[in-house]
């Protein structure tokens, strides 16, 4: 599903901040990144969704080689990801419904069509009744979940998400990995970047560590290593 | 992708730039105002002087020219010399006025009367009024004849109406032309006020930019609703430059009603036709819509991630 070949990222204003990283995810696997704070998980990410181009290296992803992906191809490749973002980035003047639709829109979905799925993703993260509001009436944790249905609406290969629980309290977190476990059964590779090593002891999924922008191979932990 | 759902695409991008717009109307309307004002100009102004050559053109057939004899000589017959007028090839028709004739005539001109009066002797020589028969109707046979006419003996002087005309024409069709330049110079102020528009409304929804391409939006799905709004502010810009046409020309009619009496013309000004106003609008959509596709093209390429 994802595969690095010795890639490098340079930030013009800050040096590396991804140093000779190589791994490789098979078919839909549900694995953590790992790594404190400024170790270069939102860099990596970044990368796999073609937010960020590599330095030096190569990126494969959803058997799309990004090397070779002109601009006018990315908005296609980005329709076979669900990207879920910290800060949600729903647009706050369109309603649950229309912000969960929007990637189906995007992609010239039927009417009958998007009305069916949206209310069948809503319906996963528990908000079909809030389908009419507007996303600043909601909580943190039903924004969170607003965000996920948008990123599952289209059916993705792979689900990206970048510290989803990092502004929730322990409970709604583990609802929502849990809700990340569930997608993952029904085939979507899942990749989340987490400094929450709670959920990674409590799910027990194949972890990648960053430190300082390298990849960190662990032979203590196992179960935990990939 | 589906025709129907093309379709609804369109639609739907047609509602929200109505939206947008509804959403800031004073912005909208001062948008629209000068592009109707932008547009109305050189139409107002080209559809005046294209009426007015028209009017030109009426009298450009018919050249006259008048031969103001001499005054020592206004005593004299000027049988023959009529007669030698008559006989010269080119000539249609031949008028004599005499001298009591022309004063007659010029005292009705109203505020001549009195002044007239004064005078105990009528300073008027007599005039002869010739009109080129159909031979001479082209520019240069009517100058030869009025070249034999002038220096005929008894002639003081010889005047032909068409050298006016003729300039007229020059003058006016250098006006169209200046409407023309005046028309590029305009429609280029238009998509500048256009893109500047679209500029700001694509930084006030930058966010929204930004998350639909992180959703896999392609440019062309982005620009769709900016396009739509520049087309829709373009076209109803033309719409009310017509109305802005109407107005006017129902304000100056009075006037130019009076000035078309004293010239003996037809109607100096016409409304603007439905057609006009079609063409108006269409004009008005296309520049909106092409001020915005540049001002979208520029912009979206500052907007991460790309
Ligand atoms: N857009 C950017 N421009 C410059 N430097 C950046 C940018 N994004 C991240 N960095 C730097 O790259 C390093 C890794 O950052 P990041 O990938 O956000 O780490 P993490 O998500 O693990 O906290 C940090 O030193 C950060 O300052
Ligand atoms: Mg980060």
């Amino acid at each position: 599903m994802i595969t690095f070949h010795n890639v490098f990222k340079r930030y013009e204003a800050s040096g590396d901040a991804l140093r000779n990283v190589s791994f490789h995810i098979e078919g839909s696997q549900f694995v953590f990144l790992i790594g404190h704070s400024g170790a270069g998980k939102s860099t990596l990410l970044k990368l796999v969704s073609a937010i960020e181009k590599p330095t030096r290296g190569q990126v494969i992803v959803n058997s799309h080689n990004l090397n070779k992906l002109g601009n006018r191809r990315i908005p296609e490749f980005r329709r076979g990801l669900g990207i879920i973002f910290q800060d949600h980035k729903l647009l706050h003047d369109r309603t649950v419904f229309d912000n969960v639709a929007l990637p189906l829109i995007v992609a010239g979905t039927p009417h009958q069509e998007i009305q069916k799925r949206v209310r069948a993703a809503l319906d996963k993260v528990s908000l079909a009744h809030k389908e009419k509001v507007y996303p600043i009436t909601l909580s943190g944790g039903e924004q969170q979940r607003v965000g996920i249905a948008r990123a599952v609406v289209n059916r993705p290969a792979l689900l990206l998400a970048d510290e989803p629980t990092g502004n929730l309290d322990p409970d709604l977190s583990d609802e929502i990995m849990d809700l990340f476990a569930e997608f993952n059964h029904h085939g979507m590779a899942v990749l989340i970047a987490t400094h929450d090593l709670r959920h990674i002891h409590r799910l027990e999924k194949p972890v990648l560590e960053l430190e300082k922008g390298e990849m960190v191979w662990d032979d203590d932990e196992d179960e935990d290593s990939y | 992708m589906a025709a129907s759902v093309w379709l609804h695409n369109h639609a739907t991008n047609l509602a929200r730039a109505a939206r947008s717009m509804a959403a800031s109307p004073l912005g909208s309307l001062m948008t629209i105002s000068v592009i109707a004002i932008t547009l109305a100009l050189p139409a107002g102004l080209y559809g005046a002087l294209e009426n007015a050559q028209k009017q030109v053109a009426g009298w450009e057939g018919k050249p006259q020219i008048s031969l103001y004899l001499t005054t020592d000589g206004a005593a004299q017959d000027a049988n023959p010399l009529l007669q030698q007028i008559r006989a010269l090839p080119g000539v249609a028709e031949v008028t004599y006025i005499s001298p009591e004739q022309g004063l007659k005539d010029f005292q009705a001109v109203s505020g001549f009367r009195e002044a007239l009066n004064v005078l105990d002797e009528n300073p008027l020589p007599a005039v002869i009024k010739v009109r080129p028969g159909v031979t001479a109707e082209n520019p240069q046979a009517s100058r030869q004849l009025f070249e034999q006419l002038q220096t005929l003996p008894g002639v003081e002087t010889a005047q032909m109406d068409l050298a006016w005309v003729q300039r007229l024409h020059s003058l006016l069709e250098l006006g169209k032309r200046i409407a023309w330049v005046l028309s590029g110079l305009l429609g280029m102020a238009i998509l500048l006020v256009i893109g500047n528009t679209i500029r700001l409304a694509i930084l006030n929804r930058r966010d929204e930019i930004e998350i639909i391409k992180l959703i896999g939006g392609s440019d062309a799905f982005i620009r769709r609703p900016f396009l739509y709004t520049g087309l829709l502010q373009g076209l109803l810009g033309g719409i009310l430059a017509w109305l802005l046409l109407i107005v006017a020309i129902a304000l100056l009619a009075g006037p130019a009603q009076k000035l078309a009496e004293l010239y003996g013309s037809g109607p100096l000004l016409g409304y603007p036709s439905i057609v006009t106003g079609v063409a108006l609008a269409l004009i008005g959509a296309v520049l909106g819509w092409l001020g915005s596709r540049l001002a979208v093209a520029r912009h979206l390429r500052d907007i991460k991630p790309r």
